[in-house]
């Protein structure tokens, strides 16, 4: 049930969530996810592990960076590889590329399991050296790695309180007030300073 | 809509693309959005670079262990796997007969050897009676009654064949570990052991028979005590009856 409910806000989501990412992969890179999963929909496993490989990396990133724990991180990848073979058949292509669908569902799953396990967010800055940044070797991906990268130095670039706030309302789930409870801070200062990050974040993003 | 309206929820559409406004907030900006097409734009806006927040990470890749797992998830490993033993009924049926079988064959096997003891005693049994019944019937047999604590019986004596018969009544079973020895006494109260009997448990009295070595006209009676199983060089036990000749 809890997954239909997430599919459901996907698809919510699109088309204009996804719209940003026309770019992401170029062309053919998307028309061959979009094989690729129509492949895993008809039970391909061969499809399947090849969209492991090229995009596992992503994935466990970011289900690492959200719960900080190696091993619910580990099982939070599975976990989303495993709704990627049973739900592809809920991806449309038209609607836009396959790894924003896959990390939004990567994103909800370690969200969840943060929730099951009751833990409360961890205010530390990512751990991940920005070299890492060079070991990406998809030449297809480049011009989406730069926005990308650009984004990630502009969220290190935020002063220590508006790092904080993205942190804790994107990648530990928790809404406004619940952030104000946890930081000690006013309401609005909360809103004030998750506003004023996010219109930083944009004027990188807009460039 | 005038701009000081439309500002309240223009200012929550970051926070709304990041899932993080409150529920109240989220159900009034959701209202508003179905009518301003401005802040659709805008939040489309959020929404693409919440996304992009998403792959702002460096990569990290997992264990290779982590893609031997998932493939073993998959329907081909699951297919590869060992199957659980499963029996159908008719190879079930077949092992419960087979099982029975045996069963009735270790039994029978069991039976058979525990009627094989039983014919050995009561051959033994037989052959002692007709040896009893012998003696009997010979002209110069002695018949001594044995009334000692509660165990009577008869004993027959043949001097000059040296056959002795013994029947005793009410003798008590014995554990394994002992057993009865009969014993001839001499005049200076030497004995001289004659053999070695069990009772039979069957049977109400219980008979010893046997043709001595010795010269019987020697003793001056005889004896039975309950000896360690094999029996004993000398008495060493109870002594359960005595007969003077």
């Amino acid at each position: 049930m809890k997954d239909v409910f997430y599919f459901h806000r996907l698809m919510k989501y699109t088309p204009a969530q996804f719209s940003g990412w026309v770019e992401y992969n170029g062309y053919m890179s998307d028309l061959e996810d979009a094989k690729l999963a129509a492949q895993v929909t008809q039970g391909d496993e061969k499809a399947f592990l090849a969209l492991y490989d090229r995009y596992s990396s992503r994935v466990h990133a970011l289900t690492l960076r959200i719960l900080n724990d190696p091993m619910m991180a580990e099982e939070a990848t599975q976990d989303t590889f495993l709704k990627l073979w049973n739900r592809a058949h809920l991806y449309l292509a038209e609607r836009g590329s396959l790894l924003p669908w896959l990390l939004t569902i990567a994103r909800r799953v370690a969200l969840d399991r943060l929730r099951l396990e009751a833990r409360r967010p961890l205010l530390s800055d990512a751990d991940d050296p920005d070299e890492k940044w060079q070991s990406i070797p998809d030449g297809n991906t480049l011009s989406d790695e730069h926005r990308w990268r650009s984004l990630h130095f502009a969220v290190q670039s935020l002063s220590a309180e508006h790092r904080q706030v993205i942190e804790l309302a994107y990648y530990q789930g928790l809404s406004q007030s619940e952030i104000s409870e946890t930081l000690g801070w006013p309401l609005g200062t909360v809103k004030t300073r998750l506003r004023a990050a996010m219109q930083q974040l944009r004027r990188e993003w807009d460039r | 809509m005038p701009l000081k309206e439309h500002t309240p929820f223009i200012e929550n559409i970051p926070a709304y693309a990041l899932g993080s406004l409150d529920a109240e907030d989220a159900s009034a900006l959701e209202n508003h959005l179905k009518t301003c097409n401005s802040c659709r734009s805008e939040l489309t806006v959020y929404r693409a670079m919440s996304e992009g927040l998403l792959a702002a990470i460096p990569p990290k890749s997992p264990p290779a262990s982590l893609r031997r797992q998932l493939q073993s998830k998959l329907p081909s490993a699951r297919r590869l796997s060992p199957q659980p033993l499963r029996w159908s009924w008719n190879q079930f049926a077949l092992a419960f007969a087979v099982g029975v079988l045996v069963l009735l064959n270790a039994f029978s096997v069991f039976q058979m050897q525990s009627l094989q003891r039983q014919q050995a005693q009561l051959s033994y049994q037989l052959q002692s009676e007709q040896t009893a019944l012998a003696l009997l019937s010979y002209p110069g047999v002695k018949t001594l009654a044995i009334n000692t604590d509660g165990i009577t019986g008869t004993l027959l004596l043949d001097e000059d064949r040296n056959a002795v018969a013994l029947f005793a009544w009410n003798l008590p079973p014995l554990p394994d570990s002992r057993t009865y020895q009969v014993w001839l006494i001499g005049a200076q109260g030497e004995r001289v052991s004659l053999g070695l009997f069990h009772p039979e448990p069957s049977l109400p009295f219980t008979s010893f028979s046997i043709i001595s070595s010795e010269n019987i006209s020697n003793f001056v009676g005889l004896g039975v005590t309950v000896e360690p199983s094999g029996g004993s060089s000398h008495p060493t036990g109870t002594r359960l009856l005595t007969v003077n000749f």
